[in-house]
């Protein structure tokens, strides 16, 4: 189980999550919804410890690792695949599906990964930054395979790729649901999202404003809050 | 002579020329090594490798250790502690602008240099090998033990990168840090760790590298640098970034220094014979000028912060500070002692020089690393002109003119490449202007200096000192006013989009090659008439004054003097040329470290922006520069998606 108690977060700009507390349970899958700019990036960054948190704690499998570093986080299992493309664009794929891989997997980590994404096996040894925006989207999330975590935080992983790469990378996500890896979603395909979460939480300015099961959640709310936003 | 030689002629050349190359190669690869993994090329690279020749030479022969002993001490003092130390500056750059890498390994370069002459002196300290020296017979040449030694060195440590580089993880991890070390991290693997190992590694091979070549040239702390810029031509060759072609650059350099040596030496034009040692020059100008530039990738600038623009001031705050200014400058010979009135003298003429290098670098972002080059054609063609009968002021004129062509043809690798390879390119050029044509009958000829008497002007004589310094004040406050009027102008308009962000100002529609061509000839400008004036305090122009070392020591007091286009000149020159007039710097000890200060300083100036919150902001700052995700996405998208 990975939970954040209390995360107070934020830059230099300023306070950006407010006492926010979240629990992915195990073998579930979690959606994390909310507005442009509500703090789901940096919710993500503080999970994986890129974002050192200003209080609160979070607790993976029951060790207190509040402060840790993100490779220390990835090494007890966290895999955060980030906004953006995720992927070393000088180094090939080959190289990239390396460095993912757990040093246990290693060399083997590109055959694995091509039976997942038969696209990436192909394209082995070509350049990562020349591969196609799909591609290298699919090369980001091989991680959350070949490094063999128990969590895997995805931002909006669909973002900007063609509706047929999203039901692509939706089934991996179920596949990997079914293998009983644990995720947190932050993704913009509300429905999407919610097909495939076991709970939900939505986060608005900062704040968690829901939390529950998928079913408790009606249109309106979501809409309510991604409004709210707005409107303000 | 350039007939097909014998192999028993040639042999024993191609030997050392492999052993030399061998030595420049393992030096190469630390430089190649660190500046891939962490985006700091290490101009300090050679004066590491001198630390490590002298701390062996101080454990050997003042300590009486055993060589292996000695040795081993000073790859861990140098190669090891230097190496993590190294590792920390190079952290607190990672977001510093390109101006800013380089200032601080100048600043290290100068202070290392400074060091070291203080403690152990500036003359060459002879040393005997420690490695074997038995010859063995092969193919009907005599090889040295010791040759062989050193390339099975250069060769293990050539495979051994590579291979680790292919095969190991961590080798993968060492090519990916540079661009994404948050990514990295987030793969398990820490980015310190790997940053560590990086410059660990580089900095022992120059610590290995300035251990070969003590024996062969003695210890000396300007031979040693100038040496391992040999390795530069190296790493030319390997494109700054192939390791491979990084050893076989050194090989070739090694071998071609010797061989041409040999066959050249025959000629009578010192023209061809200075081709030999200076070959290594060559080949890094001829990659900089011919290999695309697409290939020559300049690493780690993708975090790169920019740097903050120089604050501009009302015409009215410029008057009134300038007029205050020029008050006290006028009153100076007045109140000081008339010993001292020299030093003044020199300082305005290193306003000018400082000037013109903060010109370049703080308004348009471009480094140079040859300002002293200018300075020294700017003199000996005062000094020549003079000589020719030229009116003094018309000599002047010329002197500054003369510079100018040179400054445009510095400029172009300023035009195909950017930021750090200007720097080098920069740095090369000086040396080999200083080498190949200071002691020339064109600059200051075979007695390493030029008349440059002083003037009579509107009928006075000013051929005192004082007459001199108000001269010279008076030129300066010209010179002030030529860089006010660039920087009022469109002209400074487009310098400081250049140094904001040069594809912007392209895609503007600004012409940038000319602009980056005209900044260069201004400030090339400059520097010959302060190099002209700085050669009228002593009445002679000698070549010694305009030392490459000075360059690097202006580029790191200018760092530390804030960022204004007339005042940080006018303040960086004080403390570099006047402050030792006054008792306690003119100190022996204060003296001898004073280089020392600079580069403390100049490191201190570059990194204090990097020591505090690194890690918060890693793969934010991308999309700073991205501009806003939320602006870059498209909105409407977003409620459709969310109605559905
Ligand atoms: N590196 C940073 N420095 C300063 N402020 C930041 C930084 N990164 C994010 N912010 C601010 O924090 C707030 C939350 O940003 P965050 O990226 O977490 O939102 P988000 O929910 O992921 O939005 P989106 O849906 O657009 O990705 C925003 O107001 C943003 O401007
Ligand atoms: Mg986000």
């Amino acid at each position: 189980m990975l939970e954040l108690r209390n995360i107070t977060a934020g830059y230099d700009t300023g306070t950006v999550l407010h006492d926010v507390t979240l629990v992915v349970p195990d073998n579930a899958v979690v959606a994390l919804l909310g507005p442009n700019g509500a703090g789901k990036t940096t919710l993500l960054r503080v999970a994986s410890g890129l974002l050192r948190s200003r209080s609160g704690q979070m607790i993976l499998d029951g060790v207190d690792v509040t402060g840790q570093q993100p490779f220390q986080l990835a090494r007890r299992g966290v895999c955060h695949v980030p906004e953006g493309r995720g992927v070393f664009a000088a180094l090939s794929v080959a190289d990239n599906l390396r460095l993912q891989a757990s040093a246990r997997v290693d060399r083997a980590a590109v055959d694995e990964a091509a039976s997942v994404f038969p696209r990436l096996g192909e394209r082995r040894s070509q350049r990562a930054g020349t591969l196609s925006g799909g591609e290298q989207q699919m090369l980001a999330l091989s991680h959350a395979y070949v490094g063999d975590p128990s969590y895997v935080l995805l931002d909006e992983v669909s973002m900007g790729l063609a509706p047929k790469i999203i039901d692509e990378i939706f089934d991996y996500l179920r596949q990997l649901a079914g293998q009983g890896i644990s995720q947190l979603l932050v993704e913009q395909y509300v429905s999407r999202a919610l097909e495939l979460a076991d709970y939900v939480y939505i986060l608005n300015r900062g704040r968690i404003t829901f939390a529950g099961e998928p079913q408790e959640i009606s249109s309106e709310t979501v809409l309510r809050s991604y409004l709210g936003a707005l409107a303000s | 002579m350039w007939g097909v030689p014998s192999v028993n002629d040639l042999g024993p050349v191609i030997v050392t020329g492999i052993s030399d190359g061998a030595v420049y190669a393992i030096c190469a690869l630390g430089l190649v090594l660190t500046y891939k993994t962490s985006g700091v090329f290490n101009f300090a690279h050679g004066a590491v490798a001198a630390a490590s020749a002298y701390v062996f030479y101080q454990f050997r022969d003042r300590d009486h250790m055993p060589w292996g002993l000695a040795a081993v001490l000073a790859l861990l003092v140098v190669g090891v502690i230097g190496g993590l130390l190294l590792e920390r500056m190079s952290y607190a750059l990672a977001e510093a602008p390109t101006v800013m890498r380089v200032v601080a390994t100048v600043g290290l370069l100068v202070g290392l240099d400074s060091l070291l002459t203080a403690i152990y002196g500036a003359s060459t300290i002879a040393f005997k090998n420690f490695l074997p020296q038995s010859p063995t017979r092969v193919g009907g040449v005599n090889i040295a033990a010791s040759d062989f030694i050193t390339l099975a060195l250069a060769i293990v440590a050539t495979v051994g990168l590579y291979l680790f580089f292919k095969r190991s993880r961590l080798g993968v991890a060492m090519q990916a840090v540079v661009d994404d070390p948050d990514l990295l991290s987030m793969q398990g693997i820490s980015p310190v760790v790997v940053r560590r190992l990086a410059w660990t590694i580089g900095s022992c091979f120059a610590s290995v590298s300035g251990m070969l070549l003590a024996p062969e040239i003695g210890i000396n702390v300007s031979y040693l640098i100038l040496l391992i810029i040999v390795a530069y031509g190296a790493a030319a060759i390997g494109l700054f970034s192939n390791l491979p072609l990084t050893f076989a650059g050194g090989i070739i350099i090694g071998v071609g220094i010797n061989v041409l040596g040999q066959e050249l030496s025959g000629s009578h034009s010192i023209a061809i014979l200075s081709l030999a040692p200076n070959l290594p020059f060559l080949v890094l100008f001829a990659v900089m000028l011919f290999v695309p530039s697409r290939l020559l990738i300049e690493q780690g600038v993708r975090r790169v912060r920019r740097l903050r623009p120089m604050p501009t001031f009302k015409p009215q705050t410029v008057g009134v500070s300038m007029a205050c200014f020029a008050l006290l400058a006028i009153i100076v010979p007045l109140v000081a002692p008339a010993y001292d009135i020299n030093d003044y003298t020199a300082g305005l003429a290193f306003a000018v020089l400082f000037m013109s290098l903060a010109l370049l670098t703080w308004t348009s972002g471009q480094i140079s690393l040859c300002q002293m080059a200018f300075a020294a054609v700017g003199a000996s063609t005062f000094g020549h002109a003079l000589a020719a009968g030229f009116p003094w002021l018309l000599a002047l004129l010329v002197a500054g003119l003369i510079a100018m062509p040179m400054g445009a043809l510095v400029a172009i690798p300023a035009i195909r490449l950017s930021g750090i390879y200007l720097a080098i390119a920069t740095f090369g050029f000086g040396i080999l202007v200083e080498r190949l044509f200071f002691t020339s009958f064109l600059m200051f000829g075979n007695q390493y200096a030029i008349r440059t008497p002083r003037p009579h002007l509107l009928g006075l004589n000013l051929t005192g000192d004082k007459g001199y310094y108000y001269v010279t004040l008076s030129l300066t406050a010209l010179c002030c006013v030529l860089v006010l009027l660039v920087r009022r102008s469109r002209l400074g308009r487009l310098l400081r989009g250049l140094a904001d962000s040069p594809t912007a100002l392209a895609a503007h529609g600004a012409n940038t090659t000319i602009t980056r061509v005209f900044v260069f000839c201004i400030s090339a400008f400059l520097a010959g008439i302060g190099g002209a004036l700085l050669a009228g305090v002593t009445q002679s122009g000698s070549e010694a004054t305009y030392d490459f070392s000075v360059s690097l020591a202006m580029i790191a007091v200018l760092a530390f003097c804030w960022r204004l286009p007339i005042l940080s000149p006018f303040i960086a020159a004080f403390l570099y040329q006047v402050l030792q007039v006054y008792p306690f710097f003119r100190d022996a000890t204060v003296l001898k470290y004073d280089g020392v200060a600079f580069g403390i300083l100049a490191i201190g100036v570059a990194v204090w922006p990097g020591l505090g919150s690194i890690r918060s902001s890693g793969r934010a700052q991308e999309r700073d520069q991205r501009g806003s995700p939320v602006l870059a996405r498209s909105a409407p998208v977003h409620r459709e998606k969310v109605l559905t």
